[in-house]
């Protein structure tokens, strides 16, 4: 008997998975399986604890959490999968192969469909244990449990057959010439206003009070429980409540609102397959045309330096692709998202401590969104960098130096927006400017080594562009550096109060040698800090000027 | 046509370079000398490692073993030395597709720290039109063909003048008459006393353009010398460059095969 396209393409795409798995250390391998198991355990664990005390202790919100949950998960795997599914159903040479190949586009939209859930089937992991929990919490019938395991299936793939559409109708409507790029900046934009409205609601749902207020998710939950992405959770919290018919008409909606998103899916799909391929499988459309006279050439004088030219390349080139701009639109929305709720009048988190950790966390999130993929982004172009007559010191150095102005500016501008409206006075604002540069320049420089300590050059999205290891080594060295910094911070403000014997310090005195002791304390806290930046640069260093990986294999 | 203009100096130097991945060794002790001002052909099956070669010539890869001398200066002591004086152009030039090609040769010119100024830019006008890019002035090099990539990565060397050069299959996707133009570049700036390293599957270039040749098989160099050299370590005066290329790097057992693959079948 045949095998079917679809088998045959999924077992060709497994086998490659394989290989590149195979392809690495078994040292690395072995590192990378027990990082996922501690990982999954952990957070994956976390995710039970938190259904199971929900569906212990809230057994009348099963519902609202439920279909919050799935409604969270669309939300998720509308954010961070746009990029998978323009990859999986639209890029590639082997999509080039299948569409000459006589298979039909329906064994094709098939396979890349299974392939295109895979990582949304990551994603929702995290859901499947926390609804296990609270099948659990609720004692809920056994039939609750591989219902769970059917209903997230379901989700999974109605969302990533709504991104096939999407994705579709961009192709479909939009000029080829411009597809490439209003599909980018509609996923960036999708990613961006989903994400601070979900981010918005969330703040919004809790109270003034120091304990989040249920009541007040419940009404969040009851707004958005008409959402399609909300029946599955109505279906299962039919199940704890036992009402089976019910839970059968949620999930035959579901059900038939999967096959009706998968039918137009293929049906578009089919449609927009071959201008797909040519839209996102080639170079990127030319954006300027020819002009019809000889430009005008500005002759510069003095000598060339490469900071320069690395300061100008990275310039222009993030002006003109698009893609890469719309996905910095969540780093920059992140911020006036936060100062917009901060200038609210009814906001409550309004201490000096509760800021300066906010302060930290955006520049931090700046600087990872900015900083990270920035030495990874020159691509083959890096190849070029390593020829030239410069040391890779300078190369991080001219990223470091690039990439500090935005930030700065960003988290300056916030910090003084935040700081006015808060009516602190000049000392505090100066004290905190200092303390937002320090932070900026760390961060920076953290998010450029990571980049460079595990850069992943081919990769075609930004978001891919640093490996395990670079990640691991960027979010330790951040939460370190960030720790030490406002601990150095702290004591160096309380140690000043001290030392005016104006400190509330508790059972220990205020007075200048405690003073004193904590500038001392601040000072090792500090050096401690700059050390893990100095460490992560050195190792950036190193492994630049000695890596081969893309160079070697391609 | 010129004469190469060598004077005896040695430009480029593979002192005994290994470079093994693992179990594999991609190259396995490969030494030759270039004289400046030759044009050496660098010829070998795919695979046979001409460009894991070129790659630790230009420093862009580390020998496991062996030295990489450009100008007597080692590429690995004195890194930024060396890569001032050489150009390398790989098989699929290293180009910034949102650049236009005038910002990415000024774009390589500040990166090698050329000062700016009308000559500069006299020079950049000259090899845009030599190359026929001029008139392309307001695309990106993302929608550049490959010929096109490849005339600015050409450019992006020449404009820089260095005093060695390693090609990888320079004249790949060019249409005859750009294939014509490099060739006599090459062949110009030879007799200027650049140096030339060409790796090249086009052995009609080879015979053409280089002076000698040096044949490598899976990693090991199998001959070196010129083209009368190489007849008489053959043993056949009249072979052409494709005869003794196929003689000292595919076994016997390839035309058996495909005289078996074209029988009709039985």
């Amino acid at each position: 008997m045949n095998e079917s396209a679809t088998r045959i393409i999924l077992k060709a795409e497994l086998l490659a998975l394989r290989h590149r798995l195979l392809k690495r250390s078994p040292v690395r391998l072995v590192l990378l399986a027990l990082f996922l198991l501690v990982a999954a355990v952990t957070i994956g664990g976390a995710a039970f604890a938190a259904g199971l005390t929900a569906g212990q202790f809230l057994p009348n919100e099963s519902d609202s959490i439920l279909s919050g949950g799935f409604t969270a998960l669309s939300v998720l795997m509308l954010v961070v999968g746009f990029p998978t599914v323009i990859a999986t159903f639209f890029v590639g040479r082997d999509l080039l192969q299948l569409v000459l190949a006589p298979i039909r586009p329906m064994d094709i939209f098939v396979a890349r469909l299974l392939l295109a859930m895979s990582a949304n089937l990551l994603i929702s992991s995290l859901l499947l244990m926390g609804t296990l929990g609270v099948g659990v919490g609720s004692g809920a019938p056994f039939v609750f449990f591989p219902l769970v395991v059917v209903l997230i299936f379901v989700q999974v793939l109605i969302v990533t057959a709504l991104q096939a559409i999407l994705m579709s109708l961009v192709l479909q409507w939009v000029p080829a010439r411009l597809a490439r790029d209003v599909a980018a900046a509609v996923a960036g934009l999708a990613g961006a206003g989903f994400y601070l409205a979900w981010n918005l609601s969330l703040r919004q749902t809790f109270s003034p009070r120091s304990r989040p207020d249920f009541t007040n998710v419940n009404a969040v939950i009851q707004r958005i429980e008409w959402l399609p992405s909300a029946w599955p959770g109505h279906a299962l919290s039919a199940v704890i409540a036992g009402s089976l018919g019910g839970a059968a008409i949620w999930l035959m909606l579901s059900l038939a609102l999967a096959a009706l998103t998968i039918a137009a899916a293929e049906i578009l799909y089919r449609r927009t397959l071959l201008a797909g391929l040519g839209v996102f499988g080639g170079p990127q459309a030319v954006w300027r045309r020819a002009p019809a006279k000889p430009a005008s050439v500005v002759v510069k004088q003095g000598a060339g330096s490469p900071a320069r030219a690395i300061a100008i390349k990275d310039w222009l080139s993030y002006r003109r692709d698009i893609r890469r701009l719309s996905r910095m639109l969540p780093a920059f929305l992140f911020p006036i998202g936060y100062a917009l709720t901060f200038l609210r009048p009814s906001r409550s988190i309004n201490s000096f401590w509760t800021e300066v950790a906010l302060f930290g966390f955006i520049s931090m999130f700046l600087s990872s969104a900015l900083a990270t993929p920035s030495i990874p982004s020159e691509r083959r172009g890096f190849q070029l960098l390593r020829m030239a007559p410069m040391t890779m010191r300078q190369v991080i150095r001219a990223k470091v130096m690039l990439t500090l102005p935005p930030v700065l500016a960003i988290t300056l501008l916030f910090t003084i927006v935040v700081a006015a409206t808060s009516g602190h006075g000049i000392a505090q604002l100066a004290e905190v400017s200092v303390l937002v540069v320090w932070l900026g320049i760390g961060f920076v420089s953290i998010g450029v080594s990571a980049g460079g300590i595990d850069p992943k050059f081919e990769a075609s999205d930004d978001r891919r562009a640093v490996g395990v290891v670079g990640t691991l080594a960027g979010l330790g060295g951040a939460f370190g550096f960030g720790l030490l910094s406002v601990g150095a911070f702290a004591l160096f403000v309380f140690g000043s109060a001290a030392a005016a014997g104006t400190a509330q310090l508790g059972p220990i005195p205020s007075t200048p040698i405690v003073g004193a002791l904590m500038w001392v304390g601040g000072l090792g806290l500090a050096v401690g800090a700059a050390a893990i930046v100095v460490i992560l640069l050195w190792l950036a260093d190193s492994r630049l000027r000695t890596y081969e990986g893309t160079i070697a294999a391609v | 046509m010129p004469l190469p203009a060598t004077d005896g100096h040695i430009a480029v130097e593979a002192r005994n370079l290994v470079k093994q991945y693992g179990l594999i060794k991609a190259v396995d002790g490969v030494s030759f000398q270039i004289r400046r001002g030759e044009i050496v052909g660098f010829l070998g099956a795919n695979g046979a490692g001409k460009t894991t070669t070129l790659r630790m010539l230009c420093g862009l890869l580390t020998p496991t073993s062996g030295t990489a001398l450009i100008d007597d200066i080692d590429i690995l002591a004195q890194p930024l030395q060396a890569k001032a004086r050489l150009g390398y152009l790989d098989e699929e030039p290293f180009v910034h597709p949102h650049l236009t090609g005038r910002e990415f040769l000024n774009y390589i010119a500040d990166l090698y720290r050329m000062p700016r100024g009308p000559e500069r830019q006299q020079r950049m006008e000259r090899l845009l039109r030599l190359f026929e890019l001029a008139d392309r002035d307001g695309e990106l090099i993302g929608a550049y063909s490959h010929g096109m990539r490849q005339k600015i990565g050409l450019a992006s060397l020449l404009i820089r003048e260095p005093s060695v050069l390693l090609l990888d299959e320079p004249t790949n996707g060019l249409d005859p008459r750009s294939a014509r133009l490099v060739k006599d570049l090459l062949e110009e700036l030879a007799a200027l006393g650049t140096t030339v390293l060409l790796s090249t599957h086009i052995l009609e270039v080879a015979q053409a353009l280089c002076r000698r040749v040096a044949i490598i098989d899976r990693g090991h160099i199998v001959a070196t010398g010129t083209i009368e050299e190489l007849r008489a370590q053959a043993g056949s005066e009249q072979a052409s460059l494709e005869d003794l290329f196929l003689k000292l790097t595919a076994g016997p057992e390839s035309r058996e095969l495909i005289e078996r693959l074209l029988a009709p079948k039985l």
